[in-house]
């Protein structure tokens, strides 16, 4: 870039401008840092670093086929890195990179400008990923950053402080606006705004189960969703919360069925109908946690499959609410389909020989399949089994090393073996994944399901019951049923969890945060165009159009900006009031009324000689009280006094009765 | 609002100053209390009219009644600066120079028709007036104290006069016009015949030494910061103002201030309100504004429409 008369300027003033539009840029930068690959998080900020050490120096720039050629080697190696310039973290990342290198050839007071609005679009794009109550304060921050970088570059060349002010008080003027945009900005149904997603971040349960899949979750202190039952609340142990249903095993990883057509089993519900709200947080991933048994589908965006899984159309990427009714307690009503039999009872040949063994010598002291069942059980607890979340690895035939020679594992473990147990002897039966239980905050009466409270049973067919939950963990360890699996097993937790466990007052502040995250998801994230249409109602627009719309948000808007006007251009002439000045504006109103009201230019004698002209009687009172007004305003300070001398004059002023 | 302003004895001797000057000068008493403020302020007055209404007979009364030594020059083309300021003579007896001062050491000089002399003798007095002290021959003599410039000027005499130049109006604190008396007071004039003649008269009312201590208690009014806001808001008015050639000089804002304290100190009040400032607003700029364009509206009009335009803080 040729050195103009400007850059010379902005170049050799002081380093203030450079510092404020670096520190602009490096908040955005720091608000993805965690999104983008590490190198190119450090390479920016690095970059970001060196032309502020280099300003300080008085020394920088390299040649612009230099920095043409590092671009290029940039754009290069983000493709290299993700095959493509498109979607959030190629383009985020490539951003970033392009403004560490802006830094290069920064000397202008226009190239600061450009970094100052490089760190508002990184901001921006920090928005549209992320939502979190949590990452808000640290969006504001940014913005307050950026525009007191604005005032600190601009022409005037505000103070940091009076900066700082400034921003603060147009961030806070146009809040309000940004309130109003907010409430009555026309929303389009569905999710306009969604950005492609990368599929890395997975989080929550996953449609596959191996052996060791569910401890990455259960170790995760992460809210996975929020409930709020309407009326009954099920007990802890049939607050099951289903995911996927597994239904096919190749003697590691059980998978789901493959998609196709398959009626629904036909059910009869039994016992309560618990209705209940539930919060997802975004999952990436098509289940919504429903309890147990759900009813029917309670969206149209998410169908109830053959085996009662709800499954979303879309993957739960900006988090969701549904109302759903469940049911603990079911019976078939009608006999399990012969396709889903063969499913449902098929083992990979030859595997696991000794579960086959043990199954068949069930079979033979046992009459009924119920009795089996039992006696499986039964088996597992006075099998030395132990719950363990870091059990020892298990070998080819994992089943046969699980049962006879580990004897260690959690639920995962149990869940698979029960029901290769029940498959070997010939009853159907499937692994249901999901969350068991659930924490009560009683400050926002919901219950707190965590990734932590991740969870694996079977369920099994029995002839004339239909398909019965059986959690064979429960049975090696009872108290999974009422406790997470984080209070069994402590050691899985990180320091900071366990403080937060051990502190009822840690805790209480957890549960109120829980309690805020659920109003700002509740009513600020989901806030979509049915919320948008409440709300309107209640306010009285009962079918509103986009025009009507358009209007009551376009007359805010001017309402708002005429108030702004209003006091922008008040402020600049008078400072507040002050108390002495309100009660002599009351004075002066009070005399308004038997004279003509004082002028702005007319001090307190002219105005008490206007008096006296008018009403001569009045003219002794008035001209006290009004010398009194001009000795506190001009007369010398008071000290201590002055307050209360304004106070008496206040008194005065309001104890003068005019006839 | 307490009154206990000036001492009483200054007080006594500010009203018999007024009231002596109000027998001289029939019928004009707001100038008068705007010339002796003036003076009060350390300030230099300009007193312009026709000929004829009082101008020479108001100076002289000012330093009589004052109490102060005064001299009278009549400026004319002809007038040399050492004519003003006095000159180095050879004395042949003792072998050196001697010097001879000029009337302007003097504490009143009345400066007649001062746009009549040339630029040269009239820079000459307004150094000394800015300096209060004239340097002639490389020796620097103090003027008296206290030092007033009184000087008249005829605005309607175009003819062999050099118009003073705005740098040098600028140090006249205070422009006053006096003006044609009414019916009554001319009438009175004509019967009561020269009214200089009373001035022998009359017991001076001050004394150097009391003006001096009235000057001293002038600058201990009180000024608040509401007062200079208001005062620079007038200023500001005043530099905004497009039909205007300039603004009002600091100088003008000084004086401004300065002058409103001498009004307040002649209302007896310890601090300067708002009033005093618009009270005195007209004389201070009188002779500082000048219209872009001539034609229309005297500068005391300015004064209203700045007084007008400015709101009194709160």
């Amino acid at each position: 870039m040729p050195d103009t008369a400007a850059g010379a300027d902005a170049g050799r003033g002081s380093p203030r401008p450079l510092l404020w539009a670096c520190a602009a840029l490096g908040g955005g930068l720091l608000l993805h840092a965690d999104r983008v690959p590490a190198w190119a998080a450090l390479l920016a900020l690095g970059l970001l670093l060196w032309r502020v050490a280099s300003a300080r120096r008085g020394r920088w720039a390299p040649a612009l086929a230099l920095r043409a050629l590092l671009a290029l080697a940039l754009v290069v190696l983000v493709l290299a890195r993700f095959r493509t310039l498109n979607g959030l973290a190629a383009g985020t990342t490539l951003l970033i990179l392009m403004a560490g290198l802006k830094l290069l050839e920064t000397r202008t007071r226009r190239d600061y400008f450009v970094l100052v609005g490089t760190g508002l679009f990184l901001l921006l794009a920090a928005c549209l990923d992320r939502q979190d109550l949590l990452r808000v304060p640290l969006y504001a921050l940014e913005a307050w950053v950026c525009c007191a970088a604005l005032a600190v570059i601009g022409a005037q060349g505000l103070a940091p402080r009076a900066a700082l002010a400034l921003a603060g008080r147009a961030l806070l003027l146009a809040a309000p606006l940004a309130a109003l945009l907010f409430v009555f900005f026309p929303r389009l149904p569905g999710s306009f705004w969604a950005i492609p997603r990368d599929q890395q971040a997975v989080t929550g349960l996953a449609d596959s189960m191996s052996p060791g899949s569910i401890l990455s979750l259960v170790t995760s202190y992460d809210t996975a969703f929020r409930v709020r039952f309407a009326a009954e609340v099920p007990p802890p142990q049939e607050r099951y919360w289903r995911g996927p249903v597994l239904h096919e095993f190749d003697g590691h990883t059980w998978r789901r069925a493959p998609d196709a057509y398959r009626p629904r089993q036909a059910l009869h519900f039994l016992g309560t109908a618990y209705r209940y709200h539930v919060w997802l947080e975004p999952s990436r991933q098509h289940w919504w946690l429903a309890l147990d048994t759900p009813a029917h589908s309670p969206d149209l965006h998410a169908q109830l499959t053959y085996d009662y899984e709800l499954l979303g159309s879309e993957p739960v990427a900006q988090g969701l609410a549904f109302e759903a009714v469940s049911y603990t307690h079911t019976a078939a009503a009608a006999p399990l389909a012969a396709g889903a039999r063969r499913e449902d009872t098929a083992l990979p040949s030859g595997s696991n020989p000794r579960t086959a063994q043990l199954a068949a010598s069930l079979r033979g002291r046992t009459a009924s399949d119920a009795q089996l069942v039992q006696a499986a059980l039964e088996y597992l607890r006075g099998g030395g089994f132990v719950y363990s979340l870091e059990p020892p690895p298990l070998g080819a035939d994992a089943v046969d090393d699980f049962l006879f020679r580990t004897r260690e594992g959690f639920c995962g473990h149990y869940a698979s073996a029960f029901v290769v147990l029940m498959r070997a002897a010939g009853i159907p039966a499937r692994v249901v994944t999901g969350y068991l239980g659930g924490e009560w905050n009683p400050v926002a009466r919901f219950f707190v399901v965590r990734q932590s409270d991740a969870h694996a049973w079977a369920e099994v067919w029995l002839e004339g019951r239909g398909w019965t939950r059986v959690d064979p963990t429960a049975v090696v360890a009872p108290e999974r049923l009422r406790r997470g699996i984080l209070d069994l097993l402590p050691q899985g937790l990180s320091v900071s969890e366990r403080m937060i466990r051990s502190s009822p007052w840690l805790a209480y502040l957890l549960q109120r945060w829980d309690a805020a995250n659920d109003w700002w998801s509740e009513r600020v994230l989901q806030f979509d165009y049915g919320a948008q249409l409440d709300l309107l109602a209640r306010l009285g627009i009962r079918t509103p159009d986009a025009r009507q719309l358009g209007w009551a948000f376009m007359l805010a808007l001017l309402g708002w900006l005429a108030l702004i006007t209003w006091h922008v251009g008040r402020g600049g002439r008078a400072a507040r009031p002050d108390a002495l000045a309100r009660a002599y504006a009351r004075l002066c109103r009070k005399l308004a009324r038997i004279a003509p009201p004082r002028a702005p230019h007319q001090g307190p004698l002219s105005l008490a000689a206007v008096v006296a002209a008018h009403r001569p009687e009045l003219a002794p009172a008035v001209r006290a009280l009004l010398e009194r007004y001009a000795q506190l305003r001009y007369g010398p300070p008071q000290g201590a006094g002055q307050a209360r001398a304004v106070a008496e004059f206040r008194r005065a002023v309001a104890q003068l009765a005019l006839p | 609002m307490s009154s206990a302003g000036a001492a009483p004895a200054d007080a006594a001797a500010l009203a018999r100053v007024l009231t002596s000057l109000e027998t001289v000068i029939l019928g004009k008493p707001a100038q008068i209390r705007l010339c002796l403020a003036c003076l009060l302020a350390r300030g230099h007055l300009l007193i312009e009219d026709v000929p004829g209404v009082g101008k020479t007979t108001l100076a002289h009364a000012l330093a009589h009644v004052l109490g102060l030594a005064w001299q009278r020059v009549q400026f004319t083309s002809d007038l040399l600066p050492a004519d003003i300021i006095g000159v180095s003579v050879f004395d042949r007896a003792s072998q050196r120079f001697n010097f001879r001062q000029g009337p302007i050491f003097t504490q009143l000089l009345l400066a007649d028709e001062v746009n009549r002399a040339s630029p040269r003798t009239q820079s000459a007095l307004l150094e000394a007036m800015e300096e209060r002290q004239v340097s002639i021959d490389g020796t620097t003599y103090a003027l008296p104290e206290p030092f007033f410039v009184v000087a008249t000027q005829n605005p309607h005499e175009q003819l062999g006069t050099y118009a003073l130049p705005e740098s040098q109006l600028d140090r006249f604190l205070m422009r006053v016009t006096l003006g044609y008396p009414d019916a009554a007071h001319e009438r009175e004039l004509l019967r009561g015949g020269e009214r200089r003649e009373l001035l022998p008269g009359m017991p001076a009312a001050l004394s150097a030494a009391g003006v001096a201590a009235v000057q001293r208690a002038v600058r201990a009014v009180h000024v608040a910061d509401a007062l200079l806001d208001y005062t620079q808001g007038l200023i500001a008015r005043s530099r905004e103002r497009t039909d205007l050639k300039i603004g009002l000089s600091p100088r003008a804002g000084q004086g401004l201030v300065r002058a409103a304290q001498a009004w307040a100190y002649l209302d007896a009040r310890q601090a300067v309100l708002p009033e005093d400032v618009q009270a005195v607003l007209g004389a201070v700029v009188a002779h500082r504004l000048e219209a872009r364009d001539p034609a229309p509206g005297a500068p005391a009009d300015f004064a209203a429409e700045i007084v007008r335009a400015v709101p009194v803080p709160l």
